[in-house]
Parts: structure tokens; C-alpha cells; sequence
């Protein structure tokens, strides 16, 4: 086996990964809170057609075009070609270093939206840059509608050589050709499994 | 003779067991008429002579064909053994005499001298038949295992089965009493014959033999006197085996390798003379280091205990090896990772403590215990200073002193100190806080130790009288408090984890017990400090609701919950602790200003109420003497009691804060259900039963009582003394009594209901539900006695109090009559009576959808629990009355121009949900109202279409009101019931046709669909084909706006997706014809639905989510070839989708589109 880039990457806790659903209070879990969702129930009377309101689904189907977070969401599961993490753990993908032209408000119909996603490789040398920089770029393909276009690069001075491999990324046609290379799509699909 | 030897004859050339089984039966039933004379069996005997001769013909060297004619003779003469055999097996088993059994016993004896081939399975099953003989005597026995023993190496050639056979002829004769005591008398300590048998037996490896091996290895260890010498040679054959597993087999045998292992655990074990050689073998084995796996070191463990559990006379047995035990096992614990090894060492170390103690009837030597612990400690002692072995040698430590009550007595306190001693120079808060685990594991041990004092010797009940105790008593000034005060204002985790061990070990404190030296109970710590402890944790109890929530920082609420479950665990034993801890928190509660509380106030008041009710009504308080006189005298019920009267002083909190107002009812509630649980865990939930028979009237019983007796505040006690105290914590009567006192105070809210403030919806709601569960939690009789079914309406007020008004009283109604027993409600279906009045009244229902909802749920109960009468009855004559009004109400309503939607929205709801309660009891009544209701719903008026719309409600009776657990009539298969005349007659009518009105069949269409909708699979899934057509319809048709409204079109198409993908789930092949349909229909219904309409947003992103849902469902279940031609479409509409603007769409769009992605 090739000797690994980076043998001993930092690695960050599930629970410490930016996420949506923890800006969400999450109900109280002490001894005492059995009978909360019976007794504090935001639905206090369950009877005829009026109380189908409910509080919960309109959170949920409230309008929330794409943001940086649901871009994190798509990027940051993706698994690591040689550590047993994923890139949001090894802070490859970081929240801060992505950017949606137009911003969520202004944005209006179909009009073009460029998502601009920097990664920083775990050590400045690392052989993989451009192989992450695909599967984030695949990835991002697969899931964003025809209208999104995509600039993965490597994050000013995080690595060696970024302006190559940003050129690669950058490249249309090599990506293309990229993707029909067996070995390479196989190697892809495998760091895409952890995607949900 | 001739029919002898015939019969032999038949039998070696029949192959049919039956057949064989038959001639020997004859054969004994000859030999037993004869009354086995002399010359019956001889002649009997010599049947089998002709195959016997030619025994020495198979020498070596022989030319073949004499050889196989020699194997031929084999067979033909194991048969004719065989022969002889099957008799004795059939024959009675008194018959022979003793010089009979003799001779025969001699006879197939012999043969494990000359015929190794044949005779031997044939021997083996007469001679154990043979020792089922009357006249077997037990020097026969002895004579039997000599000649067996003359097998030899021949043994282990022989089939498993004869092995099997030979073994079991063994284990009987070693344990025959009888031939034991001969064996002992002729062998003697030399048990020369056990070394014959380990000689024959030596390399057995069949499990199911092995089985039996073990056994009699046990029997020969046990029941004989072997000598060092032969005990040494039986160890050796067994310990061979050991460790012992199973190779795993396609042919299952029934034995495991957890069988195996536990025979050969009990050879170990058998008895202490094995001691000297099995302690260093098996210390040996499990000294090998790395080479010994996980499951073989927790083999060996459980081997060293169970031989430490049964061996007799430690002193000598076990003693001697205790250091060597000692020195192997402390590193598997100090160093050890894997959890499994850690608990089987420490098993060990604690059976040694045990058996040095004694057992129940005899307690051996004091100094054999002090000198194990001794060595432990000396060991330990110097660890638990160490933080990295703080924990590992803290464990070891308490396993050997808690290990026994004398243990304890001896070495707690020295332990303790130890303990204290290294609490003053902690070298890190997780040093402190394990040393406090340590702590706090010795008082929670010795709370088991002390409830257990009784199982075992009476010498440990009088140890612990004369136990000492201060050192327990002043852990909390010298360990708990210090940390306490020292620590409370730091915030940072590690010391939170310190904090949390000081709660929990305070808790742990005071529920200690003590035994004077009369034998009496009582808690260890004084009033005093009790009571100092109870208000050291109430004040981080109330600290939230005393602080601002600028000044409230802390996000970590898991310290406040372990200092609730510490106040749970102190209120149950120190009983005047809950009195306290409520005056303080009503006092800060009260401090607070209420008229415009915060978000912060409000939620720190919530919290505080519901951790209030959670300490003193999860649990039944038990009853412990104090040193200190009681404020109030003991009873089950004083907590939940003092609780209530909280609750009645603070209610309501001020006329403005109506949340904080309903909060406190709220708690109410949560206490009736902790209690309620409480109560059931504590006396079953059958506990009730013995006081079905009552017909006492609680409500007249309270009538009694002062008017002010409900709202009379301070230190009032709602039970009266005498009552409280006539029933002990182990009397279910506290149940029943804790029932009353629920009703009670749920009638004196009820009484100062209102829908106007103090009270609001929420208050009620709560209130209502409470008297629900009380209600239902009454048998039927009791609920007739104090006549619950009319408080249902007059709302337990008379006329002194103020009438509650407003249609939200209903809700009120609805809780009592959700409890009710079928029986209980006769008095409602008097004729013009109360409840007919409120059903059919209509005046009150335009005023707010709630009034709609309240009455359609009083409805569904009036209509669901009608107890079961004659049909010419006037109440079920009222009860007809009551559906019938409604849905000729709703036929003549929807014809009428007058009533607007919404309205008329009100009078559906009321009219669905009464039906539906019949419907669910499948009231037969129902099939005349049906045809009825069809015809409203096809009315051409636009309000025909609410009718049709809410036809699903029939089959979904309101389940919170409505359930099995409050005494509803659910029917098991009344969905089914309902649909046949529901639904099946409309399939034909909804089909489009240009004879037919497209408005009537549009109708026809949304009624199948919204039952369909809430119906399981099963019932509609013999008419499939005609709801997919229906489906595919609603999916691809744009009705015209004539036709439906925009509202129901779209209620029609998420009914329609719904059913869809419960088709997909169930059985996706029907959907087969219809896929182009289903999927152009779906990318349909998404792209109409894309666009925003503000007032349908929701239902149509309900659409969205749901046709994607569809789309994504169908590559799973349809292979490539049926979805090729739709792919490139629908992946380009799905990638579009992808775009959503709502999150949960988008979703459900991605995983479609992953989904398709595959078709290629």
C-alpha cells in the first residue's frame, strides 16, 4: 500500500461539525421530562378538521432556498480517499469557505447561481487534492439543479501546487474525461457511499 | 426350542425394525409364560447357537473370500445378539432370577473378551438391560464393569453409538448406590476399577459421549475416596479437555459448547480434592500471557470460581492458593481493557470473599477474611492515590470488602478513610470525582447489603447493630460539603462531573439506614443534617427561576437532573424533606412578578414544576423512623398530597400570565401520571381489581366536606389524618386512595373553571385530560356510584358556583366522558335528557372552529359507547335519534344557500365524527345513514364537496379520544366493515362516462379517495384495479373549476400520491399497467404545483414532496427495462427539482434523482 500524505490528521467530533438541526432547541432530556410532550404539548387538542395546523410542518415546508449550510450538508459527508473520515471531519470542506453569487436573498427564478467551494487539503503536498476536488465538484453535479455551476478550488496557499490543480478542476473537458475513466469513477462512488 | 431358534431366525434376516421388535416381544412373552423356567431361557438362550459357532474363524491370513464370508457372519451375529438383547428389552423386568441374570450377564460379559466385532453394541444393551433386572445384585455390577473394562483399545473402535451405549451402562452403575458401596468395599481408595475405565475411556471426543464422560468423572470424584494418586490420573483425563469447545457441524447434535464447558467446570469443581491440582493448572493456563483469547480467559475465570464456590473446607482447599489467585488476577483488572475479563476476575475475588465468609449456616474463622482483605488492600491501598488506577483499584477494593456484611463491617470505615485521605490532595477533578464514585459505590453497596440482612446468617444482622457509624455521618461535612462549596461556582465541565457525584452520593447519604441495638430501623443522618442537605441541593434547584437569564450562563442542565434524582432518592427515605423543598420553591415563585413574565421565567417556571412533581410523585415514599418527630405522620400518599395543595395555593398565579396559569396544570397532570405509573410498578396493574365491588359515592363524601375546604392553604393536609395513616406503603389501598384524592382536586378545579382568565384553552385542556385519566383509571361500578356520566355535563358545579358559559366548557365534558366505562353512560341516552340536548343543538357552533371540534369529540364518544341494548329500548331509540339529526342536518344544510363554507365546515365535522363513533363499533344503524350521506356529498351545491371531503373521517375516528386504553368500542376490523358499504358501491358511479355528470362522478371520486386514504392496504387491495384507474384520473385530469374547487383538487391528488405509495410498499406489481400514467401524472402534478400560491403553499408542497416520493419509489421496485423510456425526462424534471425552494422537497428530490441515475 502507498504510504499515506498525512498519517496523523487532526480529526473533529460528529457533534462539532456545523449543522442546521442543532440551531434547533432540542427538547429537554432530564429524569422529569417523560410526560412533557404529553402535558406541554404544542398540539394541545387533537379533534376534528380545524387542528390539522400544525406548528412543526410549517417550520418544516417553510420556503429556504439553497444556502452555504445545505451545500456543507452535501459536501462535508463525502469520505476521505484515505482516512476512515469524512471531509467535514478532517475539515477539508469548511462552512466559511463556501460561497453562493447570488446570496440566498437576492436570489431570483432560475437565474445562474455559482457556488464557490475552497477546500483546504489536510498537509500542503497532499497527492489526493485533486481527486477530493472531483468528487466534490461530482457531488455537487449529482444533487444541484441545472441552473447551479460550480468552481471547486484548492484554498489560497493550503497547497503546493493549487493553481494546477485548481486548473484541473477548473477544466470542463478534463473533468468530463475524468469521469469516464474506470478506476477513477470506482474510486469516486467509493467516497460517495457515505453521502446519504 | 424350534420356535427359538426360528424366531432368531426371522429376526437376523428380517431387516424391518418393527418387524424384529415384534419377535422379540414373542420370544419374552414366552419366556414369561413360562415364569422363565430353566429350560425356556436355556432354549431361549441357544436360539442364537448357529451363528455363534463359527466366532474363530477370522484369523489373519485367511484367504478373502473367508474373510468376507467372516464379515457376513458378523453381521447375521450381532443380529442374533441382537435378537437376544431386544428380548430382555421387551421382557418383564422381575421374571429372571438371580442365577438367570448371572449367567446371562457372564454370557455377554464375555463377549468383550472374543467378540470385539460383533458382540459388542448387542452386550452393551443386554447388560444394561440386564441392570434393570430386580434380581441385578451389586456384585454383578462390579463383575459387568471388569469385563467391559477388557475391551481395552477396542473401545475407541467402536461406533459413537455403542460408546454412547457402554457410558450410560456406566453413569447408572456408579450411581447405584448399591454397586458404589460394593465398588468402595472391594477397591478401596485404589479405585483400581476407575482406572480402567480412564484407560478405556481416555480418547473420547464425541460431544453427546463426552457428556456422560464428565459426568461420571464427577460421580467418581465426588461419591468415591480416590487416592492423591488416582485423583491426580482422574484430573489429568479431564483437564485434557480443557479449554473445551465444539467444531460447528451442519447436523446439529443438540449439545453446545456451552454445555461442554459447563461439564467440564463441574470436574473442576467436584470436589476440593482436586484442588491441589486444579488451582496451579488453572492459574497456569491463564498466566499464558497474549496466547490466551478473550473467550478462554472468562472460561478459565468462571472455572477458578465455580471450583472456589463448591469446594468444601476452604481453609485447606482454598486457602493455600488464595496469594497465587491473588498475584494473577489483580492485573487483569489494573491493566485489564476488555470488560468481559474485568467482571469475571472480579466475580472471583468475590466468591473468595464469600467463601471465606461462610455461607447462610456456618461462618468460618474471622482471620481467613481479614487476611484476604489485608492482602488486597495492601496491594491497593498505595493505587488510589495514583489517578490512572484510581478507578481499577477502587473497584477491586470494594468488591472485597462489600463482598459480605462482616467484610464490610471490618473495612468500610478503614476504606473510607483512605479514601478521605487522598480527597484532600486530589491530583486532578477527575482524581476527586472517581475517588467520589468510590464513595458513593460503598453507600449504594451498603444500601444492598442492608436490604439483604435477613437472607443470610443471623450473625450478619447482629454485625450491623453493632456496626460503626460516624465515619459515615460526617461525609458530609468533611467530604461532600467542602467539595460542594468549593466547587458550586465554577462552571467549567470537569468540575460539573465532580458536582454531579456530590448530588448523587447526598442522595445516596441520607437514604441510609441504621439498625440500633433493639433492631430497630432507622435513617442513619440525623433530622439536622438531613434537613441541611435537602436545602444545600434546593438551592440549585430553584437557582434558575432565581437568576435573570443574563445571569444564568449555564447550558448544561445534566448537573440540575442529577441533583433532581438525588431530591427523589432523599424525599423517599427523610419524608419531611419534599414540605421543605415546596415552601422554598413556592416562595420563589412566588417572588417572581408574574403579570408579564418572560420567555426565561416562564420556561424556568415550567421546568421547576415539572421537576417538583417528578421528586415527590415518581415514587412511593417509604416509611423510615428519624430521629427527629415527623412534622406529619407517615403515609403513601403524603407527598403527591403536599404536592396538590402546592398546586391549589398557586393556582392561579396572576390573571394576566395565562401560559404561567396553564403551566400549573400542566403539572398536575404530569403528577397524576407519575403517580398513576408509580402505583402500577409498585402493586401491578391489576391492583385495582379487589375494589371493583365498590359503590361508595366519593363526590357525596366530598359534599360533606366545608365549602373552603378545597382552596384552605398552608400546611393543610387534603387526606385527613385518621385516612392517610390507615394504609401502610405496601397496601394497594394507596392506589385507590391516591384515585379519590385525584378526583377530588380534580372536581375542585372543574369547579372554579371558566373559559374566561385566569383560565385559558391550554389550562382547560390540561385539566380535562387529567380528569380523563383519573376517570378511566375507575372501574365501571364506581363511576355509576358517584354518577360521573351527569357531572359529564353539570361539571361537578352547583348552583353556588359560577356557571362556565362558553363553548369551550365542552372540553370539560369531553374529559370526564372520555373516561367513562360504556356502562357507566346509560343515564346519558334518556330520551330528551342532557346529552341529546347538547348533541343536537347547533346554535353554539358557528361561534369558533374549537365549538365544531368539542362537540364532533363529545359526539364520537356519545355515539361509540352506547352500551350494548334491545333494539326497541328508548335509549337506543335516543341514541338513533342523535345520528340521524345530523346527517338529515347536513343532507338539508347542503342544499341550503344561506350556510357559508365555513359553517358549514363546522356542521360536517360534528356530523363525520358522530357517525364515525358508531361506525367504529359497527353499529349496524349506520348502513341506513350511509346512502344518506352518498346523496349529500353528490348534491350539485358547492358544499356537497365538504361533505365528500370529510367522508374519510369515518373510518378515522378521533384516536385521542376515542382508544381502547379510555373503554372506546374499537371493533377489530370495522375499517373493512365500513368500506364494503362505504366505498365498494361507488367505484362504478366515479368511473367518467359521457352519460354521466361530471360533477356527480368528480364527487363520487373524492369520497372513495379521502376513505381509501386512511384505510390499511389490506381492505382496499381486492379493488385495485379500479383505484389505480381512479388514481391515475386524479393525477392527470385538471378539473375544470366548475367542476371541483381548486382546494379539493389538490386534496384529491395528495389523497391519490398517499395511496400511491402505500400501493408501492405493499404490492408494487399491481402498478405494473399503469406506469406511464403514474409517472407522467406525478412529474405533472410537480410542475402545476411549482407554482406559488400563497394561501395553498402548504398543500402544495405537500404535493411536490409526495409525487417525488413516487418517482423515487419506482426504480427500487421496476426493473430497468419498464423504466428506460421515461429515464432522460424525468432525470432532467427531477436535476430541476433538485432546486426546490423548500428544503424537505429538495430532499426528497435528491434521493429521486439518485434513484434514477441508475436507469441508464
Amino acid at each position: 500500500m502507498r504510504e499515506v500524505d498525512n498519517a496523523n490528521p487532526s480529526i473533529l467530533n460528529v457533534s462539532q461539525l456545523p449543522s442546521r438541526s442543532r440551531k434547533v432547541t432540542t427538547p429537554r432530556q432530564g429524569p422529569d421530562s417523560k410526560c412533557d410532550n404529553i402535558v406541554y404539548s404544542k398540539r394541545p387538542w387533537l379533534c376534528g378538521s380545524s387542528s390539522s395546523e400544525d406548528e412543526d410542518l410549517e417550520e418544516e415546508y417553510g420556503e429556504d432556498p439553497v444556502d452555504a449550510q445545505d451545500i456543507y450538508d452535501l459536501i462535508s459527508p463525502i469520505s476521505d480517499p484515505e482516512h476512515p473520515h469524512t471531509l467535514g471531519q478532517l475539515s477539508v470542506v469548511q462552512l466559511p469557505d463556501i460561497h453562493l453569487t447570488p446570496p440566498p436573498a437576492e436570489r431570483r427564478g432560475d437565474k445562474l447561481v455559482t457556488v464557490t467551494v475552497d477546500l483546504t487539503p489536510t498537509v500542503n503536498h497532499c497527492s489526493l487534492a485533486t481527486v477530493i476536488g472531483l468528487a466534490v465538484r461530482y457531488r455537487l453535479e449529482q444533487t444541484l439543479p441545472p441552473n447551479y455551476r460550480f468552481d471547486v478550488r484548492m484554498k489560497d496557499g493550503s497547497h503546493a501546487q493549487d493553481d494546477q490543480v485548481n486548473k484541473q478542476l477548473g477544466d470542463k473537458e478534463r473533468v468530463a474525461a475524468a469521469l469516464e475513466n474506470d478506476t477513477l469513477k470506482g474510486m469516486l462512488d467509493k467516497m460517495l457511499e457515505t453521502c446519504v | 426350542m424350534a420356535q427359538f431358534k426360528q424366531w432368531a431366525l426371522e429376526y437376523v434376516l428380517a431387516d424391518d425394525e418393527p418387524v424384529q421388535l415384534q419377535l422379540t416381544k414373542k420370544a419374552a412373552k414366552e419366556i414369561e409364560d413360562s415364569r422363565a423356567s430353566s429350560t425356556v431361557v436355556g432354549n431361549w438362550a441357544a436360539s442364537v447357537h448357529q451363528w455363534m459357532t463359527l466366532t474363530h474363524s477370522n484369523d489373519d491370513g485367511q484367504m478373502e473370500d473367508e474373510d468376507e464370508r467372516a464379515n457376513g457372519d458378523i453381521v447375521s451375529r450381532a443380529k442374533a445378539l441382537g435378537f437376544l438383547a431386544g428380548t430382555l428389552e421387551a421382557l418383564d423386568k422381575t421374571i429372571l432370577r438371580p442365577d438367570q441374570v448371572q449367567r446371562l450377564i457372564g454370557f455377554f460379559g464375555a463377549m468383550f473378551s472374543y467378540d470385539h466385532k460383533a458382540g459388542i453394541t448387542a452386550s452393551a444393551k443386554a447388560l444394561r438391560q440386564l441392570y434393570s433386572m430386580k434380581n441385578f445384585k451389586p456384585e454383578m455390577g462390579i463383575k459387568v464393569l471388569e469385563d467391559v473394562s477388557k475391551l481395552k483399545e477396542d473401545f475407541r473402535l467402536q461406533t459413537a453409538v455403542t460408546r454412547l451405549e457402554l457410558y450410560e451402562l456406566f453413569l447408572s452403575l456408579v450411581e447405584d448406590p448399591a454397586v458404589s458401596s460394593e465398588l468402595q468395599h472391594k477397591y478401596g481408595s485404589s479405585c483400581g476399577f476407575a482406572l480402567d475405565l480412564l484407560q478405556l475411556c481416555s480418547s473420547e471426543r464425541d460431544p453427546r459421549n463426552l457428556m456422560i464422560w464428565f459426568k461420571i468423572i464427577r460421580r467418581l470424584l465426588t461419591e468415591f475416596s480416590p487416592s492423591p494418586e488416582v485423583t491426580e490420573e482422574i484430573f489429568k483425563a479431564f483437564s485434557a479437555y480443557f479449554p473445551i469447545s465444539l467444531r460447528s457441524s451442519a447436523t446439529p447434535i443438540g449439545i453446545t459448547a456451552e454445555d461442554l464447558k459447563e461439564a467440564v467446570r463441574n470436574c473442576f469443581s467436584s470436589h476440593q480434592r482436586v484442588a491441589p491440582f486444579a488451582f496451579p493448572f488453572l492459574m497456569q493456563k491463564l498466566d499464558q500471557g497474549d496466547a490466551v483469547t478473550v473467550a478462554v480467559k472468562v472460561d478459565i475465570l468462571r472455572t477458578i470460581k465455580a471450583c472456589i464456590e463448591e469446594y468444601e473446607n476452604p481453609q485447606a482447599s482454598v486457602v493455600p492458593y488464595i496469594k497465587k489467585i491473588w498475584g494473577s488476577l489483580k492485573y487483569e483488572v489494573r491493566n485489564g481493557e476488555v470488560k468481559e475479563s474485568i467482571d469475571a476476575t472480579i466475580e472471583v475475588l468475590r466468591a473468595i470473599a464469600r467463601k471465606l465468609d461462610g455461607s447462610k449456616t456456618h461462618k468460618h474463622e474471622v482471620t481467613l477474611l481479614k487476611n484476604y482483605i489485608d492482602l488486597v488492600f495492601g496491594d491497593c491501598k498505595d493505587d488510589l492515590s495514583n489517578p490512572t488506577y484510581t478507578k481499577q483499584a477502587g473497584l477491586l477494593l470494594l468488591t472485597v470488602v462489600t463482598a459480605s456484611i462482616k467484610g464490610y463491617v471490618f473495612y468500610n470505615a478503614s476504606f473510607i478513610d483512605i479514601i478521605r485521605q487522598n480527597l484532600r490532595q486530589p491530583k486532578s477533578p477527575t482524581h476527586t470525582r472517581d475517588l467520589l464514585l468510590l464513595v458513593n459505590s460503598i453507600l449504594k453497596t451498603r444500601i444492598e447489603l442492608f436490604k439483604n440482612r435477613k437472607v443470610g446468617h443471623p450473625d450478619d444482622e447482629e454485625q450491623l447493630r453493632s456496626e460503626p457509624r460516624t465515619h459515615l455521618v460526617s461525609l458530609f461535612h468533611d467530604v461532600y460539603l467542602p467539595i460542594w462549596t468549593g466547587k458550586a461556582s465554577e462552571s467549567d465541565s470537569k468540575e460539573s462531573d465532580v458536582l454531579k457525584q456530590v448530588a448523587l452520593g447526598l442522595g445516596l447519604l441520607v437514604s441510609q439506614q441504621a439498625l440500633d441495638t433493639k433492631g430497630e430501623v432507622s435513617l442513619l443522618c440525623s433530622g439536622p443534617i438531613c434537613f441541611e442537605i435537602c436545602n444545600l441541593l434546593t438551592v440549585t434547584l430553584v437557582k434558575p427561576l432565581t437568576l435573570s437569564s443574563n445571569d444564568n450562563q449555564s447550558q448544561d442542565a445534566t448537573l440540575e437532573d442529577d441533583v433532581v434524582l438525588a431530591l427523589r432518592t432523599i424525599v423517599m427515605s427523610y419524608t419531611d424533606g419534599y414540605g421543605h423543598i415546596l415552601k422554598t420553591a413556592r416562595k420563589e415563585i412566588q417572588k417572581r412578578d408574574w403579570t408579564g413574565p418572560s420567555e426565561y421565567s416562564l420556561e424556568a417556571l415550567k421546568i421547576l414544576l415539572s421537576r417538583l412533581a417528578f421528586i415527590g410523585c415518581s415514587e412511593i415514599p417509604t416509611q423510615v423512623k428519624s430521629d427527629t418527630e415527623p412534622e406529619h405522620p407517615y403515609s403513601p400518599l403524603r407527598h403527591y398530597d403536599a404536592w396538590l395543595r402546592t398546586l391549589v395555593y398557586l393556582f392561579p398565579l396572576s390573571a394576566q400570565s395565562l401560559t404561567a396559569n396553564s403551566y400549573i396544570l400542566s403539572s398536575l397532570h404530569a403528577s397524576v401520571i407519575w403517580f398513576r405509573d408509580a402505583c402500577e410498578a409498585r402493586y401491578g396493574t391489576g391492583a385495582l381489581a379487589q375494589y371493583s365491588n365498590s359503590d361508595k359515592n366519593w363526590l357525596a363524601e366530598f359534599e360533606q366536606l366545608p365549602g373552603t375546604f378545597f382552596s384552605q392553604t398552608e400546611g393543610q393536609s387534603i387526606l385527613p389524618d385518621e385516612v392517610a395513616s390507615s394504609f401502610g406503603e405496601d397496601d394497594p389501598e394507596t392506589y385507590l386512595q391516591f384515585l379519590r384524592l385525584s378526583l377530588f382536586i380534580v372536581r375542585g378545579f372543574y369547579k372554579g373553571a371558566n373559559s374566561e382568565a385566569p383560565w385559558s384553552e391550554q389550562a382547560l385542556v390540561q385539566l380535562a385530560q387529567t380528569a380523563a385519566l383519573v376517570v378511566r383509571s375507575l372501574d365501571e361500578k364506581l363511576q355509576v356510584s358517584c354518577n360521573l356520566a351527569r357531572e359529564a355535563f353539570s361539571l361537578f358545579k352547583t348552583s353556588e358556583d359560577k356557571p362556565c358559559a362558553s363553548p369551550l366548557s365542552g372540553l370539560l365534558t369531553v374529559g370526564i366522558l372520555q373516561g367513562l366505562h360504556p356502562g357507566a353512560m346509560t343515564e346519558l341516552y334518556q330520551p330528551g335528557g342532557v346529552a341529546e340536548k347538547f348533541i343536537c343543538d347547533t346554535s353554539d357552533l358557528g361561534s369558533s372552529p374549537r365549538a365544531s371540534d368539542i362537540k364532533a369529540a363529545v359526539g364520537a364518544i356519545y355515539s361509540n359507547k352506547y352500551p350494548a341494548g334491545p333494539a326497541a329500548s328508548e335509549e337506543y331509540q335516543t341514541l338513533k335519534r342523535g345520528l340521524q339529526f345530523w346527517t338529515n342536518y347536513i343532507k338539508n344544510a347542503v342544499k341550503s344557500s344561506d350556510i357559508d363554507s365555513g359553517s358549514f365546515h363546522s356542521f360536517t365535522n360534528v356530523a363525520m365524527h358522530t357517525v364515525a363513533g358508531a361506525v367504529a363499533r359497527q353499529e349496524k344503524f349506520v348502513l341506513d345513514l350511509i346512502p344518506i350521506l352518498h346523496e349529500a356529498a353528490a348534491s350539485p351545491s358547492p358544499n356537497g364537496e365538504i361533505v365528500a371531503r370529510s367522508m374519510g373521517i369515518l373510518v378515522q375516528p378521533n384516536s385521542e379520544v376515542l382508544n381502547k386504553e379510555s373503554h372506546a368500542n374499537i371493533k377489530r376490523f370495522y375499517k373493512q366493515w365500513a368500506y364494503n358499504f362505504l366505498v365498494r358501491p361507488l367505484y362504478d358511479l366515479a368511473r367518467p362516462g359521457s352519460d354521466k355528470d361530471p360533477k356527480a362522478t368528480a364527487r363520487y371520486s373524492i369520497m372513495i379517495l379521502s376513505v381509501v386514504k386512511n384505510c390499511p392496504f389490506t381492505v382496499y387491495q381486492d379493488d385495485l384495479e379500479s383505484l389505480l384507474r381512479l388514481l391515475v384520473t386524479a393525477l392527470s385530469n385538471k378539473m375544470d373549476d366548475s367542476v371541483l374547487s381548486e382546494e379539493a383538487a389538490q386534496a384529491q391528488v395528495i389523497a391519490a400520491l398517499e395511496i400511491l405509495v402505500d400501493i408501492l410498499a405493499n404490492e408494487p406489481s399491481a402498478l405494473k399497467g399503469f406506469l406511464k400514467e403514474i409517472i407522467s401524472g406525478a412529474t405533472k402534478v410537480y410542475q402545476e404545483s411549482a407554482t406559488s400560491n400563497k394561501t395553498l403553499h402548504k398543500t402544495l408542497t405537500t404535493c411536490r414532496k409526495l409525487s417525488l416520493q413516487v418517482l423515487g419509489a419506482l426504480p427500487k421496485t421496476f426493473e430497468e427495462r419498464y423504466l428506460l423510456c421515461f429515464s432522460r425526462p424525468t432525470q432532467r424534471m427531477l436535476a430541476s427539482a433538485c432546486g426546490d425552494p423548500v428544503r424537505k422537497v429538495r430532499e426528497a428530490a435528491r434521493s429521486a434523482r439518485a434513484n434514477w441515475a441508475k436507469v441508464v
